[in-house]
């Protein structure tokens, strides 16, 4: 496979994934806030900041009173704004144009189709009363690209490229979710002086990586700051978990390099080592620093974009 | 003339006699081969159609046959013109025209060989020598080379009309990079889409097999010493107008689609940059000119070619589909000695027709052409894309004036040829909702290998969507229709 095609799959599956996590976000905050339970969680600046940290973190700087249809025209269909599901949605196209000849026709075509969709959307009616059919009708359509991607994909080097991306981008996307809610619940703690431990947020967290059902099967309890980040790290079982993404990650990255060796500089070295420090962490160790434990993992997530760029982008 | 029908669809159909309509007779009466067809448009109200054909073009987005335009503001998505009326070629008028287009492709190939080695046509007198002389396309450096299999012209397009007589002409032979076979395939597809109920009337040829088609081709000339070849497709890149066709024939053969700077090269191989590290490629079919390929041989500025590729293709190491040099062959010059040039190589008589051509290039042809400025259509000789053309019926006096003092500067650079009249076929016009005649002409797409060659059972159809207008090139506002070839 070209380098230069190689590169284009990468980020089409890390585009496509990303704008998954944006609407679902979006939706699950939005309509959560409108009955929780207390006056913090439920003002609407609360929601409409939390969304913008996930979004796009600059986008908070200026701390002014923010206008809810424009933050959700800018997350959702401003073309101007880079972090924007449109612009997402866009350049899994564009990515997905330049890897035409590899992807099959169908993947393609719901691409594509996808694209004409969210830019004829109309923007009126989104930042008005649209929001929930627009952000379900993102997730719904990103569930079927991915059924295209496994069903339609032979499943070689081609597929290992998109599913690195994919599996890259959720590790990365879910880390920043948890640190939001994580933070939200900090300011519910400082502000209304509700308990960390068991704030609501735990579970917006839970309902914003479709982990909601998943838990309460796991653990029959109501979800606790410990239950839910062990859910969502370390849970290897849980398809949205980052232990569960780098799992995947090390194994399409060793499909890649086949048997060899991994040289010590190389992005399967890293994601080797990250796997395994991972499956032997505890909660507790990552509950004893949870701000310092983010950090560096979205740290170490962005180096193994860059080795992978190295490793395999490069020659282009 | 009116149409002979009451249908509310075909309300606005008028059609001019001059002109050999595919669908009525002169007595008015629907052809014996639309008429299945015509009696099932007959059920359909204009608003059916009005849904269809939004339907049509919903088809070719989704499936992202389209092309970028560029303005200063934004870039814009579009689509060629799709037209919901199919051409039907009756089995007796195709087997004449696969017969006569592989005539055309061979006497071709072989006239391009003997330019680039003996010239025996031209010591023999039959092709006069100037025409290569003078020629911009003659590539100096192809003189003696032999390309693998023997092989210039490994695609070619053949561009037929039919005239007032009821027979084709051929218009032009396109033997450099011609294009448009991804729209044979997705008019199909479209059609298929919109108005599937149609195909269970008819036994048609479907024309899914080029691609498969193409890479046995393309495979048959690989270098000397090469057991697997690795084929690729060469293109421009996203930004090319023809990018779709591109990816799309990649896909159908199952290879690489490379830019330019994919590809590498070291002691005269080429190869291209993969995520594992170099890979040996055999056979570039290129979709890049000829004087874009190398900017060390040709343009200099050139950022889509590759720096080397001409000279490890002169020393045999990967063979470039067609050949660079094929131009010399299908200028519009070289055109009026087809009749010629098949009788020499082939000895055999031309089976499709040749226009009647006067060269300005001769006195007595170039009297005649002067005086009759207005019967005729004058073309520049190298020229692509419809560009140049002055069609004499449409010229004010002020314009015919101006027309021959452009012939007498240099008469060599024009032909001129009888006003063919294209025929006309029915297409849904959106402005009047409802169908109309258009003028239409066809690109028969034909492959030639080492010992393999192939005609594709269909063609593309284009279109003149503008009334009365007889230039079908899509750079000029054409359309397409998809085209069926009926089995016996």
């Amino acid at each position: 496979m070209l380098a230069r095609v190689a590169n284009n799959l990468f980020w089409m599956g890390r585009y496509i994934e990303r704008s998954e996590h944006l609407a679902r976000y979006m939706n699950v905050n939005y309509f959560s806030s409108l009955d929780a339970p207390n006056d913090i969680s439920q003002s609407r600046q609360f929601v409409l900041r939390s969304m913008l940290f996930v979004a796009d973190e600059e986008e908070l700087k200026e701390t002014k009173e923010l206008e809810e249809q424009d933050v959700l025209f800018d997350i959702g269909l401003n073309p101007e704004k880079s972090f924007s599901i449109v612009s997402a949605i866009n350049n899994a196209q564009q990515n997905a144009n330049g890897a035409r000849d590899l992807i099959s026709t169908e993947l393609y075509e719901s691409i594509n189709t996808l694209k004409r969709t969210v830019n004829n959307y109309d923007k009126n009616r989104f930042v008005k009363n649209s929001l929930f059919d627009f952000t379900t009708m993102i997730t719904a359509n990103v569930a079927s690209l991915r059924t295209k991607i496994r069903g339609t994909l032979l499943h070689d080097e081609v597929y290992a490229i998109i599913m690195l991306g994919i599996y890259i981008e959720r590790a990365n996307q879910v880390i920043r979710i948890i640190n939001s809610k994580y933070n939200d619940a900090l300011i519910e703690k400082v502000n209304f002086g509700s308990s960390l431990t068991k704030s609501y947020e735990w579970t917006t967290l839970l309902k914003c990586v479709e982990s909601y059902d998943m838990m309460r099967r796991y653990y029959r309890k109501v979800p606790t700051s410990h239950t839910v980040l062990d859910f969502l790290i370390l849970n290897p079982h849980c398809p949205r978990s980052i232990m569960n993404s780098l799992n995947c990650i090390h194994s399409y990255i060793c499909y890649l390099s086949k048997d060899e060796m991994p040289h010590k500089d190389s992005a399967a070295f890293l994601i080797g080592k990250l796997k395994y420090e991972h499956e032997y962490k505890t909660i507790e160790d990552v509950q004893g620093d949870l701000k310092g434990f983010i950090e560096k993992l979205v740290d170490d997530l962005s180096l193994v974009g860059e080795k992978m760029d190295n490793d395999y982008f490069s020659l282009y | 003339m009116k149409a002979p029908t009451s249908l509310p669809i075909f309300s606005s159909y008028e059609f001019d006699s001059r002109f050999y309509d595919e669908i009525f007779t002169k007595n008015n009466e629907v052809r014996e081969v639309y008429q299945t067809l015509f009696n099932l448009f007959s059920e359909y109200s204009v608003d059916d159609f009005v849904n269809l054909n939004d339907k049509a073009k919903d088809a070719f987005f989704n499936q992202g046959i389209t092309f970028q335009v560029y303005s200063d503001q934004e870039t814009k998505e579009k689509i060629f013109p799709f037209d919901l009326f199919p051409r039907i070629i009756g089995n007796d008028e195709w087997t004449k025209i696969e017969k006569g287009a592989l005539q055309r492709s061979k006497a071709l190939n072989l006239f391009l060989w003997d330019l680039y080695h003996d010239q025996k046509i031209i010591k023999q007198g039959i092709v006069p020598i100037e025409l290569i002389n003078s020629s911009a396309n003659y590539l100096k450096q192809m003189h003696g080379f032999n390309p693998p299999g023997g092989v210039y012209n490994h695609i070619s397009g053949t561009d037929l009309i039919k005239h007032l007589d009821g027979e084709y002409y051929v218009l032009e032979d396109n033997i450099r990079c011609p294009s448009g076979v991804s729209y044979v395939v997705g008019n199909r597809s479209a059609l298929k889409r919109t108005l599937f109920g149609v195909f269970n009337h008819y036994k048609s040829f479907n024309v899914s097999d080029y691609g498969e088609n193409l890479l046995e081709v393309i495979e048959s000339v690989k270098p000397k010493g090469v057991d697997l070849p690795k084929c690729v497709v060469l293109t421009p890149g996203v930004y090319n107008s023809a990018y779709y066709e591109h990816s799309f024939l990649a896909k159908q053969m199952g290879v690489e689609l490379v830019e330019g700077r994919d590809l590498f090269i070291e002691n005269d191989f080429v190869y291209m940059k993969t995520i594992k590290g170099l890979e040996r490629v055999d056979v570039i079919y290129r979709r890049v000119d000829d004087e874009f390929i190398d900017p060390l041989e040709f343009k200099k500025d050139s950022l889509l070619g590759v720096p080397g590729l001409f000279k490890c293709y002169m020393k045999g190491k990967v063979n470039l589909v067609n050949a660079p040099g094929t131009g010399v062959a299908d200028d519009k010059a070289i055109y009026t000695y087809m009749p010629q040039i098949i009788k020499y190589y082939l000895d055999e008589e031309p089976i499709l027709n040749n226009v009647h051509t006067y060269h300005c290039s001769r006195p007595d042809e170039l009297k005649y052409v002067l005086e009759n400025v207005d019967k005729l259509v004058v073309k520049p000789v190298d020229e692509s894309g419809g560009y140049g053309i002055s069609i004499g019926n449409k010229l004010t006096k002020e314009e015919i004036e101006k027309v021959k003092e452009t012939i007498k500067e240099s008469p060599r650079k024009y032909i001129a040829q009888p006003i063919m009249s294209l025929s006309t076929h029915a297409t849904y016009i959106e402005e009047e909702n409802s169908f109309e005649p258009r003028h239409v002409d066809l690109r028969t797409f034909t492959l030639l290998g080492k010992d393999v060659d192939f005609v594709l059972k269909g063609g593309l159809t284009r279109v003149a969507l503008k009334r009365g207008n007889l230039v079908v090139n899509s750079s000029q506002g054409g359309g397409s229709k998809d085209t069926w070839v009926l089995k016996k």
